[in-house]
C-alpha cells in the first residue's frame, strides 16, 4: 500500500500540482482541488501509469486519497 | 459635462507578458531599446517558417503554480500573469474589493490552439478514450476571461472579444462602455494569444502573411521598412485596469493615462486583405477622435498596427498621411515584439499609455530604410522624448475589423 500510495503521490504532485504538504491518505480529492473532470483526467494518466481503467463512477471528489489507492490496488496493481 | 469627460476612463494599472519580457518594466525596457525578439523556434523546426517571438523564460508552473497551470492553456497562462501584475500595479486587492462591480473583458483570436493540436494527436494516435476531458475548458476562447475572474474574484460582466488582430483593442473599447454605463466600477481589459504551434504557423505561412527572413530572424519584423516581407508570429498578453476617473481620484490611485476615445468599423471588402483605400480604417480613426472630442491636428503620436506586411503598412500609412499629414510621431512596437494577434492591441495600448505617461515614443526596430511610399514621421533607432497630450493606437484584423483607441495624458 505504501509503495502504491507513493506512486499516486508522485502523480498527483507532479502532474496535477497538488502541494506535497497538503497530500495525505485521509485527505479528500476535493480538498486537493480535484473535481470530477480532473478525476477523469487522472483516469487517463493512471491508465498509462498503472495499466488499469478507472470508470467515471468508481471515484468521486468526496473520496479520499486512500480510497483512490485502494481502488487501484483492487484492480490488481501491487500495493 | 462635455462629451469627452463623460467618456473618459482612467488607466490605473498595467500588466505585460510579451516576447520583450515578463512584466511591464522588462517589456518596456526592451521595446525602448528597439531590440528585436524574433528567433529560431524549436517548436516550429522543419516548417517553412521556423522562427517566432516567444515570451522568454515563461515558466507557468513557477509563476502560477502547477495546480492552475496543468488545467489551463498557455494563452490563459499569459493573461493570468499579466492580469495579476495589472491589479497589483493599480494598488488594488481582490480580497477587499466588491467583485460584483469588477468586470473582465479579454481579447483573443484563436483560443487554446496548442491544447487543441495536442489532443487531436491523442485522438489520432491513441483513440477517443484517451482524449482529455479538459480540452474544452482549456481551449475554449471564452475560458481566459473565466479563469481570470476566478483568479481575482471578479464576478461582474465577463466576456472575450474576438475581432482577430484587433481583439485586444476591442476589449478595451468594450470595457470602457461597461464603465460608462455604470455596469462596472473596475474592468480588467486586455488581450492574449499563444498560438506558436505548427498548425497555426503553417497556415499563416501558406497565406503568405509571414516574413520568410529565416536566415536572419532578428531582422524579420521591420514595419514601414522598404525591405519588409511579412509579420513574425508572436505570443503575449497585456491587461489594463480601467476605472472612472472620479473613482480613481477618490481612492487616491495613480492614473497613468486616460482612454478618451474608441472607434470601430468594418472594411466589408475582403476576408484577409485590407481595403487599399483604407476607408474603413479612416472611419474607425475618425470615430475614435470624435468620441474623444479631439481634432486630427491634436494627435501627437500614433502607435500603429504596423505589422510589417507590405500591404498593411502601405494602407495604414496612406490613411495616416491623408488624415494627419506628417505630423504625429509614428511607431510600431511589432518590430520588437512581432505580432501577437489577439494580444497585440492590448500590448500596444499599454505601450501607448506608457508613451503618454513618460513622454517618450519607442523607436521602430529594424527601420533601416524607410519605404519611400510611407510618407510619415516614423521614429527609428532611438526613443524620442516629447510631450504627448493625445495619442492613438490602431489595430486592424482579418475580416476587415478595425479598432482604434485614443489615449490622453492624465
Amino acid at each position: 500500500m505504501n509503495d502504491l500510495l507513493s506512486r499516486v503521490a508522485v502523480l498527483l504532485t507532479t502532474r496535477f500540482g497538488v502541494p506535497k504538504e497538503e497530500f495525505g491518505a485521509d485527505v479528500t480529492l476535493a480538498d486537493l482541488d480535484l473535481d470530477s473532470l480532473s478525476l477523469v483526467e487522472f483516469g487517463l494518466v493512471a491508465e498509462k501509469e498503472f495499466g488499469v481503467q478507472i470508470g467515471e463512477d468508481e471515484i468521486s471528489p468526496k473520496d479520499t486519497v486512500e480510497d483512490l489507492v485502494r481502488l487501484i490496488a483492487d484492480k490488481g496493481v501491487a500495493a | 459635462m462635455s462629451a469627452s469627460s463623460r467618456c473618459d476612463v482612467a488607466v490605473t494599472g498595467l500588466g505585460l507578458v510579451t516576447p520583450a519580457g515578463i512584466g511591464v518594466a522588462a517589456s518596456w525596457d526592451t521595446i525602448l531599446r528597439a531590440e528585436p525578439t524574433a528567433a529560431a523556434d524549436p517548436a516550429l523546426a522543419g516548417l517553412p517558417v521556423d522562427f517566432s517571438c516567444r515570451v522568454p523564460g515563461f515558466d507557468a508552473d513557477a509563476l502560477l503554480g502547477r495546480r492552475t497551470a496543468w488545467r489551463t492553456d498557455r494563452y490563459t497562462h499569459l493573461a493570468l500573469v499579466a492580469g495579476r501584475e495589472a491589479v497589483a500595479d493599480a494598488g488594488l486587492d481582490p480580497a477587499s474589493w466588491d467583485g460584483a462591480r469588477v468586470g473582465v473583458v479579454i481579447g483573443n483570436a484563436l483560443g487554446g490552439t496548442a491544447t487543441f493540436e495536442r489532443q487531436h494527436c491523442v485522438l489520432r494516435d491513441e483513440g477517443a478514450e484517451m482524449v482529455s476531458p479538459m480540452l474544452i475548458p482549456m481551449m475554449g476562447i471564452s475560458m481566459v476571461a473565466g479563469y481570470l475572474a476566478i483568479a481575482v474574484s471578479a464576478t461582474g460582466p465577463n466576456l472575450v472579444t474576438v475581432t482577430a488582430c484587433a481583439s485586444g483593442t476591442t476589449a478595451i473599447g468594450t470595457a470602457r462602455e461597461l464603465l460608462r454605463s455604470g455596469k462596472c466600477d473596475i474592468v480588467l481589459a486586455g488581450g492574449t494569444e499563444a498560438s506558436l504551434t505548427p498548425l497555426i504557423a503553417s497556415t499563416f505561412a501558406k497565406m503568405g502573411a509571414l516574413s520568410r527572413r529565416g536566415h536572419d530572424p532578428a531582422a524579420a519584423s521591420r514595419p514601414f521598412d522598404a525591405g519588409r516581407d511579412g509579420f513574425v508570429l508572436a505570443e503575449g498578453a497585456g491587461v489594463l485596469v480601467l476605472e472612472r476617473p472620479a473613482d480613481a481620484r477618490t481612492r487616491g490611485a495613480r492614473v497613468r493615462a486616460r482612454i478618451t476615445g474608441y472607434g470601430a468599423s468594418a472594411d466589408a471588402y475582403h476576408a484577409t486583405a485590407p481595403d487599399p483605400a483604407g476607408t474603413g480604417v479612416q472611419r474607425a480613426i475618425e470615430m475614435a477622435l470624435a468620441d474623444a472630442g479631439v481634432q486630427p491636428d491634436e494627435v501627437d503620436h500614433v502607435n500603429a498596427h504596423g505589422t510589417s506586411t507590405p500591404l498593411n503598412d502601405a494602407t495604414e500609412a496612406t490613411v495616416l498621411r491623408r488624415m494627419f499629414g506628417a505630423g504625429p510621431a509614428v511607431t510600431s512596437v511589432k518590430g520588437v515584439t512581432g505580432h501577437s494577434l489577439g494580444g497585440a492591441g492590448a500590448i500596444e495600448a499599454a505601450c501607448t499609455v506608457l508613451s503618454v505617461q513618460h513622454g517618450v515614443v519607442p523607436p521602430t526596430a529594424n527601420l533601416d530604410c524607410q519605404d519611400p511610399e510611407i510618407e510619415l514621421d516614423v521614429v527609428a533607432r532611438a526613443p524620442r522624448a516629447m510631450p504627448i497630450q493625445t495619442a492613438i493606437s490602431n489595430s486592424f484584423g482579418f475580416g476587415g475589423q478595425n479598432a482604434v483607441l485614443v489615449v490622453s495624458a492624465a
